[in-house]
């Protein structure tokens, strides 16, 4: 019994000592034979968990079928990573990188990273294909990590960019969007970081809440604009021109369904190209139609005629003496071309785009109801989703000084911001209703629910009646005025009007020769599925908006007709 | 056989250390394929995204063409005339 005990010992001894050996030549071969390789492999596990793969929700552009577009979406890649203290022959492994990087990666710089022995980690290289990286890593070059990377890509480049936004690190040290939807919508669009990795078992012991009812998935999700890629590229390639054949500081334009406030087009000339920021200039990536203030000049006029006409103070064949000149307040305000007209009927001040007529509203509505309407039209910001919306200049209007009235009824002396242009001017075109501009539709949430924004908010500003009134004597404008009705559409009616201000200077007063060209239109004018805002800023070498906006405006309207196959609101007899 | 305590709870014990590791597998498997999941629907994201800019970089060529240089003239004139139903077109 006792030597059978012995046995049994020893015999355990034995296979703890096998046990032993085996774990002591495992170890061996772990830390001697394939140390290095090991301690790379850990080396790239240790970073690739650090940095984690950054995550986002998309941002789409809506086709008019109704087919969404990335405007922003994710691209995964690699990223290059060197251990200075491992490199064996920078110059070569500077060839192997630049081999799959793309070509902006700098030889000196390389050489420079390289060279700092006291560091183990430094990027190098990034945005590489999933290709590229791939065979970089199969290299299995001493010293160079190839480690997963996603970034932010912009599929449309420059196309509405300043409406997209970027995302960048700002003062913080995580991605966020900085500018445009990206910043506005930042909270739908940022993602929880664990979000990728969670575990269901250990959620389900730990918060079971989280596991039933997700809350991030209740407001993380991807953001869906109304912005249409066709209709923006257009509109984009048409400022442009017109920019470039006047050398103007800036162009912009916004289209818009008057009936809902959804924005279709929303653009600005310069612009930059969101996937590469290099050299760009900070200006630009503010977006001047929600956060700039303008003096839009004449395209107001039809927002005091409908004033005055809401008001009852005047009639579409109410008739005033138009005399070219009038002094008020020590003031002198003449028409474009000082000329006077005679007695003449309302639809007048809008063909000939008279600021004396514009000035005899205002008179007739009183200092009181003319602040009044237009304190309702432009004093609060109308909410667009945007972040840094300006406010309107509007001081002018407390004054107890006519002429300040005077001007303000052609559009000078008080500015906004084209965004509140817009929605003033939709009135005109929905009924005497202003809604609310917006970019975003809906939002389609994580859970897989499609949460649609609510934009229904309204404000009545003019009657019907007014309003529609006004769109007649527009519609004469377009059929009769504008190139002397060269362009009229036999099939649609449009309405439009043209306005050219005079640029305030330095020392508070007003250029002579340097301008803000402004178009306003809408159509069909009786049940409108556009309504159309232009401007270009200080362009050189002509005088008045009929003569650069005219054919922009036209192009637009044209390829709108086309493109969304509006039916014609006029009976056109077989000829 | 006599009824053994000990024997009744080393079968449990068993059944659920053995359930414990098939829940440790389940789990680590869950994590793994969510991972990949996730990655899969990012690559194929990026994939339609590239797709995308094709077809935006095609819609902004079109809108830039000159078609004049490309030989294409003007109509001297256009003339509006009322459509017809497809019925009297056929």
């Amino acid at each position: 019994m006792r030597s059978q005990f012995r046995f049994r010992l020893r015999l355990i001894l034995v296979l703890l000592l096998l046990v032993a050996v085996t774990i002591f030549v495992r170890l061996y071969f772990l830390q001697i034979i394939r140390g290095d390789d090991y301690s790379q492999k850990a080396d790239r596990q240790f970073a690739s968990s650090g940095s984690g793969l950054f995550d986002r929700g998309s941002i789409y552009y809506t086709l008019q079928d109704g087919t969404l577009i990335s405007a922003a979406t994710l691209e995964t890649g690699f990223l290059v990573a060197i251990n200075p203290q491992t490199i064996e022959n920078p110059e070569m492994v500077y060839r192997a990188i630049a081999a799959v990087a793309s070509s902006t990666l700098s030889y000196d710089d390389f050489l420079v990273a390289a060279a700092k022995k006291s560091q183990v980690y430094i990027e190098v290289a990034h945005h590489l294909s999933d290709a590229g990286g791939k065979s970089l890593a199969a290299q299995k070059i001493p010293g160079v990590q190839v480690l997963r990377e996603r970034w932010r890509v912009y599929p449309g480049g420059d196309l509405a960019a300043q409406s997209i936004g970027i995302v960048s690190y700002g003062n913080g040290n995580t991605l966020a969007g900085q500018t445009g939807l990206e910043a506005e919508y930042d909270s739908v669009l940022s993602r929880s970081s664990d979000a990728l990795y969670k575990n269901f078992f250990a959620e389900l012991f730990s918060n079971v809440g989280d596991v039933l009812v997700n809350a991030r998935d209740a407001h993380e999700g991807d953001v869906i604009t109304t912005i249409e890629p066709q209709v923006q590229t257009r509109l984009n390639e048409d400022l442009a021109k017109v920019n470039k054949q006047y050398s103007s500081k800036e162009s912009g334009g916004i289209i818009m369904d008057p009936a809902t406030g959804a924005i279709i087009a929303f653009a600005t000339y310069p612009s930059y190209d969101a996937n590469d920021r290099t050299g760009v200039n900070p200006k630009l990536l503010g977006n001047p139609l929600v956060e700039h203030v303008y003096e839009f000049g004449s395209i107001m006029k039809p927002l005091t005629m409908a004033a005055g006409l809401d008001a009852g103070v005047i009639t579409p064949t109410t008739t005033y003496n138009d005399v070219g000149c009038i002094h008020v307040d020590q003031s002198t305000i003449c028409n474009w071309d000082l000329k006077g007209r005679g007695v003449i009927p309302m639809q007048q001040i809008l063909s000939q785009s008279l600021n004396v007529g514009a000035s005899w509203i205002a008179t007739k509505l009183g200092p009181d109801k003319f602040r009044s309407y237009f304190t309702n039209l432009f004093g609060q910001k109308t909410g667009i989703d945007l972040p840094a919306e300006g406010r309107a200049l509007l001081g002018n209007l407390k004054s107890p000084r006519e002429v300040e009235y005077d001007t303000a009824s052609f559009g000078q002396g008080i500015a906004e911001t084209p965004v509140q242009m817009i929605r003033a001017l939709g009135a005109l075109a929905n009924g005497g209703v202003m809604v609310q501009p917006h970019l975003v539709s809906a939002i389609r949430l994580n859970s897989g629910i499609t949460r649609t924004l609510d934009w229904s908010a309204t404000q009545h500003v003019f009657s019907k009646e007014a309003a529609r009134e006004v769109s007649t004597m527009l519609t004469h404008v377009f059929d009769n005025e504008l190139a002397h009705g060269a362009d009229k559409i036999p099939t649609t009616s449009v309405a439009v009007k043209t306005g050219t201000a005079q640029l305030t200077n330095d020392t508070g007063g007003y250029h002579k020769d340097r301008f803000l060209h402004s178009f306003m239109g809408y159509f069909p004018s009786y049940a409108p599925r556009f309504i159309i805002l232009l401007y270009t800023n200080d362009p050189k070498g002509v005088e008045y908006s009929s003569e650069t906006l005219t054919s922009t405006y036209i192009d637009l309207v044209h390829f709108l007709i086309d493109y969304y196959n509006i039916t014609p609101d006029r009976n056109l007899s077989i000829q | 056989m006599p009824f053994s305590v000990t024997q009744v709870l080393l079968g449990i014990n068993g059944i659920l250390v053995i359930g414990y590791f098939a829940l440790i597998a389940v789990v680590m498997s869950y994590a793994a394929l969510t991972v990949e999941f996730s990655q899969s629907v990012r690559s194929d994201e990026a994939v339609v995204a590239a797709l995308e800019t094709q077809y935006l970089n095609k819609v902004a060529e079109v809108s830039t063409t000159n078609f004049t240089a490309l030989g294409y003239t003007k109509p001297s004139a256009v003339a509006y005339v009322q459509a017809k139903s497809g019925t009297a077109l056929r």
